[in-house]
This record gives structure tokens, sequence and C-alpha cells, in this order.
């Protein structure tokens, strides 16, 4: 048993990128940035972090339900955003 | 039973591959309920009342100790699930451990950081803001609770069991869980946390 | 003393006390009828320990039969008291708690257990598989319906009903205005019986996408199949909403927090907005079965194959996005901006283009379609002309200027019981009659079964169309009376007409149980309605393995080929089947949530602990448990099939 054969490439790889992804989100606190600008650092962070989990962890296109688990994670996203956004514009943005 | 030698253990038989795809489409739901805390949390993130604000009260030194624990924890569980499926019961079983501890130092900070919230003044009952941020908080913190425990159980079968059809098929599932809690982390971390600090 | 005293109804009368000692005759009655009969034994083994997808069904059935009439109860109740202007029959307390829990017996408690029971019954059969994917789980989701409702259902005699609305709007559900313990009741009741359905929508995704029979693909799916899955899925993104929600409310309740309050930054605006995230997405979960099973007897009867099998995949899912993205609609007039409201408004005219296709897919099945008029048929055609009433004023609802006018009227009672009246009872009863023989081996009386579609049709109309005169004449729901002057008078008569003629109806259908049950003959075939999917290929009532040998599929009807084409869909010889153990720890889990929500309700911490626990070891018990299940033999499914056959 070598060091080589238990931390395969993919996913050391993939730790070290979320880390830097992290770092990433950091500029938001200690750079002055624009809310505009600061949100959409931490949207493209958070979404790419959350897909090297996905793909490079999760191991969620190896098997021959590939499809099913990609319809269902993408179909969950969007009613995610569709509730999230659509709550926003009721309760908050709404009353303009 | 029929075992299907040409796949993964996980996968081995028909029973395994329905229980990985059920729990994709648990996880389906677990992102709504999610997205649901997340939803309440930024309509009510601004509604303090008398209470403190969120920049008032996040410290960003141990959030993000929280974040590389966690973020270390899902690699870790990675690497147990790869060891696992080289057939090296004993690597996987110590970075199951190593992921589990992870998971309790976590635990540890979080709580710290709960009592810290209750003693500067922003308890559950302080305000719409305060009571949301540990909802949001405290739900993702029994997920990972809940996965302590869970985790437990797995190691403890897999320690008496060993790696059968059954054991890595659970140990498989697991990981998805807590590869899935880290993904709600980084989301509480950029918008919860970070956006708050901005 | 003290102890007991939070257990007493806050507000009661002679009805409630009455009621208490009914329960209790009913509960001594049915123990004493165990005991007698000795069958505590059967009741473990056949029913409360099964995993069996066709026994859960029926149970399912069962209970949703047992809270129609809850509910319908509470419905009459209403009727009679809006009867006659400045009616004493009730008073305002009770009239809150009657349309309260009215509104939720008949949504999560009747409704939910209907479809789901169809649902488990049908579709394993539908795609020749053995059971659900996950059958303990099944169980399990039943036992937690099932005490779910019990809980909601004891809440009138211990302790005190919820009187807020189904809706349960802050802040008068908060502690402020709902002092008694009636409003915990609703938010841990249907969570119990949330967590089950959630349950349920995981287990028949996977079912329907991994366990077809061999050449089955997605789109030779039968349709009611198709529905179940589109109804799954809407479950498993809109329930998690419910369970946040419901805890959120729970926490204001009993932890004093202010998420829905009007103090410290609470928004109870944020509770409504939240509760239609869940709710309108639920509408479409009790609908998209019902119009599976619509479209099942539909081309059964009109003896044709479905017309636009493709159109009606699509339109099911584009509703299913689509139901997501029109919750706003319920709360037009609660003060978000112009732009919100037409976002809403338009999403929610799209979402009846649609529907549109379906209905025109089923006139366009009947057209030309050598139509027989049978019991589940004839509910099928009343609903096609009913239940447009009831979608056409939806559309006038969804126009956000004009809601401002018809919000909160009678007229939007009026509206969504003609949608779910026509849309989901008289499916579930068309269901019901068109599966009956399947379940139980023996038909419903075709006379009896018609006269009672045609009495609850004519009384849905004769209950709901009033509803709309005295809506637009003003008449606010949710009023415990009205003075004479007003002229709602005569509209609420008819209505309390039509209310009685809708008891009679269901009457009538358990008179049609009662006597087919004893005189209907039992040498039917296993196909008596000469019908085109699946199910009806094997033997009535289904032996537990479903097939004997899995079904060969190539077409979307490989059963009606099967009949007239000679097509074989059985080959080879029988091999052993694996089917899964029974197990008593569905039930004694569910029992355990039963008391941990008993306690959650009153807020009796020490139990709360307790029961907490029980359910986590009930879990690591289950965990640790090896459990490979049974095999059935060849000779026991040759004997099996053999005794069946003969009993044709």
């Amino acid at each position: 048993m070598n060091l080589k054969e238990l931390f395969p490439r993919n996913q050391v790889i993939g730790f070290v990128f979320s880390l830097i992804l992290t770092a990433a989100a950091l500029t938001v606190y200690f750079l002055d940035l624009s809310f505009q600008a600061g949100m959409t650092v931490l949207l493209v962070t958070a979404f790419i972090q959350a897909a090297v989990q996905l793909v490079l962890f999760m191991h969620a296109g190896e098997t021959e339900d590939k499809g099913a688990i990609y319809t269902n994670i993408y179909y969950g996203v969007i009613i995610a955003l569709v509730t999230i956004f659509g709550t926003l514009l009721c309760m908050t943005w709404g009353y303009i | 039973m029929k075992i299907d030698h040409s796949l993964p253990l996980e996968y081995s038989t028909e029973e395994n591959r329905l229980k990985i795809l059920g729990f994709w489409i648990f996880l389906g739901a677990e992102i709504m309920l999610f997205a649901t805390l997340f939803a309440s949390y930024f309509v009510l993130a601004d509604r303090t009342g008398s209470g403190p604000a969120g920049s008032e009260i996040f410290e960003l030194t141990p959030v993000l100790i929280e974040t590389i624990l966690l973020l270390t924890s899902s690699f870790t569980i990675g690497l147990g699930i790869h060891a696992m499926r080289i057939g090296n019961k004993k690597a996987m079983m110590t970075f199951f451990a190593v992921t589990l501890l992870l998971g309790l130092a976590f635990l540890g900070f979080e709580i710290f950081e709960f009592f810290h919230y209750v003693h500067v003044g922003a308890g559950l009952q302080t305000s719409a803001f305060t009571a949301m941020l540990l909802t949001t908080l405290g739900t993702h913190g029994a997920h990972v609770t809940f996965g302590f425990f869970w985790g437990l159980a797995i190691l403890l079968q897999v320690k008496k069991r060993g790696l059968t059809p059954e054991t890595t098929n659970k140990s498989f599932i697991f990981s998805l869980y807590w590869h899935f809690l880290d993904v709600v982390w980084i989301f509480i971390f950029s918008f919860v946390y970070l956006k708050g600090m901005m | 003393m003290e102890f007991f005293e939070r257990f007493a109804v806050p507000h009661p009368s002679p009805a409630i006390y009455a009621s208490m000692v009914a329960i209790g005759l009913t509960v001594i009655a049915i123990l004493a009828g165990l005991t007698y009969f000795k069958k505590w034994g059967y009741l473990w083994r056949e029913w409360l320990t099964t995993v069996d997808h066709k026994r859960i069904g029926i149970m399912y059935l069962i209970s949703a039969l047992l809270m129609l009439f809850r509910g319908g109860a509470d419905a009459i109740m209403m009727r009679a008291q809006l009867a006659v202007p400045e009616n004493q029959l009730l008073d305002a307390q009770h009239y809150n708690e009657i349309f309260t829990t009215h509104g939720v017996v008949m949504i999560i408690f009747m409704a939910m257990p209907f479809i789901m029971g169809l649902m488990n019954f049908v579709v394993p059969l539908q795609i020749g598989a053995r059971d659900v994917a996950f059958p303990r789980l099944n169980a399990l989701s039943f036992w937690l319906f099932f005490m779910g409702a019990m809980l909601f259902n004891i809440s009138f005699v211990v302790g005190g009903s919820p009187d807020a609305g189904w809706t349960s709007y802050f802040p008068l559900a908060g502690t402020e205005f709902s002092e008694s313990v009636g409003s915990n009741y609703f938010m841990i009741a249907i969570q119990i019986a949330g967590l089950g359905t959630l349950m349920t929508g995981i287990n028949f995704i996977t079912t329907i996408l991994k366990m077809r029979a061999p050449g089955m693909t997605l789109m030779k799916m039968p349709m009611f199949t198709w529905s179940a899955l589109i109804t799954n899925a809407i479950i498993v993104f809109a329930f998690p909403v419910l369970t946040v929600l419901l805890a959120m409310g729970t926490m204001d309740r009993l932890f004093a927090t202010n998420f829905f309050t009007t103090d410290n930054g609470g928004m109870d605006m944020l509770w409504a907005n939240l509760f239609w995230v869940w709710g309108h997405p639920e509408v479409y979960i009790l609908v998209l079965p019902a119009f599976g099973v619509y479209s099942e007897v539909i081309s059964t009867f009109a003896r044709r194959n479905l017309y636009g099998y493709k159109s009606m995949v699509a339109s099911m899912v584009i509703i299913s996005l689509l139901s997501f993205l029109v919750w706003a609609h319920h709360f037009f007039t609660m003060g978000q901006g112009a732009l919100a409201n037409s976002i809403f408004s338009i999403t929610t005219m799209a979402i009846a283009v649609p529907t549109g296709v379906k209905i025109f897919n089923w006139l366009l099945t009947l057209w030309k379609g050598k139509i027989v008029i049978t019991t589940p048929m004839l509910y099928s055609i009343l609903f096609i002309p009913l239940f447009t009433i009831g979608g056409v004023t939806g559309v006038m609802l969804g126009m956000s200027a004009a809601d401002y006018q018809y919000h909160n009227t009678m007229f939007l009672v009026a509206h969504f019981h003609m949608v779910i009246i026509p849309g989901v009872v008289f499916a579930m009863l068309a269901g019901l009659t068109y599966w009956w023989p399947k379940m139980f081996g023996f038909m419903l009386n075709e006379k009896i079964g018609k006269s009672a579609a045609w009495t609850i049709a004519i009384s849905t109309l004769v209950a709901f169309m009033p509803m709309f005169f005295s809506g637009l004449d003003g008449q606010a729901r949710r009023m415990y009376t009205y003075s004479e002057s007003t002229g709602f008078g005569i509209w609420n008569m008819i209505s309390f007409i039509g209310a009685a003629g809708l008891a009679i109806g269901f009457a009538l259908i358990v008179y049609n149980v009662y006597y087919s049950v004893r005189y209907s003959p039992r040498n039917i075939s296993a196909d008596p309605w000469d019908a085109r999917t699946l199910e009806w290929a094997t033997h009535s009532p289904v032996p537990e393995y479903n097939f004997a040998n899995v079904p060969q599929i190539d077409s979307i009807e490989t059963f009606w080929d099967s009949k007239k084409k000679g097509h074989i869909m059985f080959k080879g010889d029988y091999e052993k089947i694996h089917m899964p153990n029974n197990s008593g720890m569905p039930f004694i889990m569910s029992c355990i949530f039963f008391a941990w929500g008993f306690s959650f309700v009153f807020a009796m911490w020490i139990p709360l602990i307790i029961t907490t626990i029980g359910i986590l070891v009930c879990m690591a018990l289950r965990s640790f448990e090896k459990d490979h299940g049974h095999y059935i033999s060849v000779e026991e499914i040759e004997e099996t099939e053999t005794k069946l056959r003969g009993a044709k």
C-alpha cells in the first residue's frame, strides 16, 4: 500500500481546488467590493464549489442512473432558486 | 440475493442500487429544505428588531475554522470511499474515523459559536433575524450531529462484518450525505456569514 | 389534578361531550370485538406488520374513507349553521374549529391517503413489479400518516381543535390570538403525516424509475403510473417546505421565537408565502393522480388507446414545473406591488394551457370511441363539465386586479370546491370502483354506483353554484352567521340542500359496499372491465408476489395486445421469488411518534425527550438489523397459481 493508491489524484486536486475557492470567496471580506460585485463572487465560488463536490467527490455521474440523478439535482436547484427569488420578490422587493 | 461482481460492492445488488438512487432523491428533498431556510433567512436577515445585526455578531476566525474542518472532512470521507473500493478496510476505517472526528470538532466550534451569540444578546427569542440565523445553523448542525452517530454505527458494522454489499452500500450512502452537508455549509459560509460581514 | 387540566377542552359543548362518549364506546367495542373473535394475532400478522403494497394501499383507502366521513360531518354542520340567517346552531368558536378541521381533514387526511392508497395498490402492478422499492419504508409512511391523522382527530376531545383556518395564518395562529393547544395540533400532526408523505415520494420515484418490467421504457408506462411519477416528484420538492414552515410555526408557538409575530422584526406574511409555496404544488399533487385515473378509465371504456400520449406526458411535466411558479396568486391582496402580482398572474394563466391540453386529449379519446357507460366512466364524463366550471372561475381569480373583488369571498370557496370535488373526489371514487374487483375479487353494484354518481354530481352543483352568487354579492368566507338583510339566506339554503344531497350520495356508496359484499357474484374473471393495462393480467385478488413470471413488455398496451393479437407476455418457467419480510418496527415506531407528537402538543418536555430517544433507538436497531427477506419456492407458486386459476 503506498500513499499514491490511497490519495487518488483527482480527489486531491478537488480538495486543493475547494480550498482555493474558499480563499477566493474570502476576498469579499478583505477587499472593499460593491454589493453586486461581492454577491457575484460569492455566487460563482459557491456554485463551482458545489459542482466540485458533486462530480469529484459524490460520483454523481458514475452509473446508469446518471440521468435520473442529474435531473433530480437540476430540478431541485431550479425549484430552490425559484422559491428563494420568488419569496424575495413577494416579501421584500415587491413593496416598492 | 443476486450479486453482480462486475460492479463495486456498494452497487452489486439490485437492492443496493435502489437505495443509492433513493438517497439521491432524498438529497433533492434536502435541497428544498435548505432552500426554504435560505429563503426565510434572506427575507428576515435585515429584520433585527431591537437585537443585533449580523455584521455586529459574526466573527471570521471560528467560521473559517469550521469551514476548513468540514471541507477537510469531506475530503477524507471521499478518500475513505476510495479505500473501500480498493478493498482496504483498515485505511477506509481510518479515514471514516478521521472524518467523524473532524465532524465532532466542527460541532464543538459551532456550539462555542452559539454560546457566543447568546452571550452577546443574540438568542433564539431576540429577533426574527437571530431566530432564523440560529434555526438555519441549527438545522445544519443537527444534520451533522445525526451524521456523526450514523457514521459511528456504520463504522461499527464495518468493523464487525467487514466489507460486505450491505456495509459498503451504507458507507457509500453515508458519504453522499456527508458531502451534501459540506455543500450546504459552503452556501451558509458564503450567503450567511460572508454576505453578512461584507 | 392540575396536570390533567391541560387536556380539558377549552370550549366544550354537549356535542363534544357526546363525541367523547361515542369515541370511548367505539374504542371499547373494537377492542372487545378483536378479543372476542380472537383477531389480535390476525390483525398483527396480516395488517399491522405488513409491508405488502397492496395491503398498505387498502389501509390507506380505509383511512381515507373514514376521514371523508369525519370531514363530511364537519361540512354538514357548517352548511346547517349557515342555512338560515342568524342561526344559533353553532357559536363562532365552534364554527371556526369546524371549518379549520374540515379543510385539514379533507386535504391532508382524506384526499392525500386516497391518492396514496390507489398509487400503492396500482403502480407496482402496472409496472410489473413485486413490490415498491423500499417496502418497509412504505409501511412506515402509512403508519406515520395514520398516526398524524389520529393525533389531529383527537384534538377536538383533548385540549381543543385548531381554529385558525386550514391555512393557519399568523398572527392569528400565534399564541397571542390562539391560546389553546389547537394550533399546536395543527403544526405537529401535519408534520408527522408530512414526513410519511415525503418518504412515499422518494419510494415511488425510485420504484417507477428502477423497477419496471423488462421492455417497459418510460414512454411505454401506463398514464396513471406517469401521473404517479410526476406527483411524487412534486411531493419530494414541495413537502420539505412544509416541514420547515411547520417547524418554524411550532417554534413561534412553543419557544416564543419571532418568525411570524408582529414584534422584533417578525413577518407574519412570510407564513402565508411559505404556506403557499408548499400549498400550490399540493393542489397538483392532488389533481395529477386524479387525471391519471381519468386517463385509464376513459381509455378503457372508450375502448380506444389514449389520444395524445406524448402530449399528456409533456403537459404533466410542464405542470410539475409551473406548479412551483404560481403560489403568490393565493395572496394577491397582501400588498406586494403590481410587478409581483403581474408575474404570478401570468404564470397562473399559463398553467391553464397544459391542463386544457389534457381535457382536449380526453375529449378526443372519447371521439369515435365505443363508449361504455360504467360507474367509473360516468364519474369521468361528469367530471369534464363540472371541472371546467371550477377551472374557468380559477382563471377569473387568477387575474390579480379582479381578484381584489373575489378575494376571501364565497366565490373562492365555490371555485376550489368545484375544482377539488370533480377533479379529485370523483376521480378517487371512479378509481375505487374501477380497481375494486382487483382488490377484493368482486365488483361493486353498477346500478347503485351510478345512482350515487348522479346524486353526487347534481348535489355538487346544487351545493356550490349558489356560493358563486353569494360570493359576488359579498358574502365573506369563514363568517359564522349573517343578517337577514344581506339576502344571502336563499343561496345558503340551496347550498345546504346540496350538502344534504352529497351526504345521501356518500351514504349510497356505503350501502353499495354493504350490498356488494353480500350479493355481488364472486366468479368474475381477472379482467372484468376488458381493460388495457398490466394490473389486469394477474389474478384477482392479487397473489402476494403479484406476477408469477415477470411480464415482457413491448408496447404501451402490452396486455391489450396479448388479448387481441396473441402477444405472449409471460415466458419461461417459474423461478423462486424473493420477497421482503414483514416487520412490526414501522408500526411501533409510528406509535412512538404519536406519543412524541402528543407530548410536543402539550409541551411536556420529559416525555418528549424520552420518545425522541425511542425514535432514534428504533432507527439504530434498524441499522444493525440483518434482514435479507425470504424466498417463495417454485412449488408454493405453482400451488397458488393452480388455486387462483381454478377459482376463476
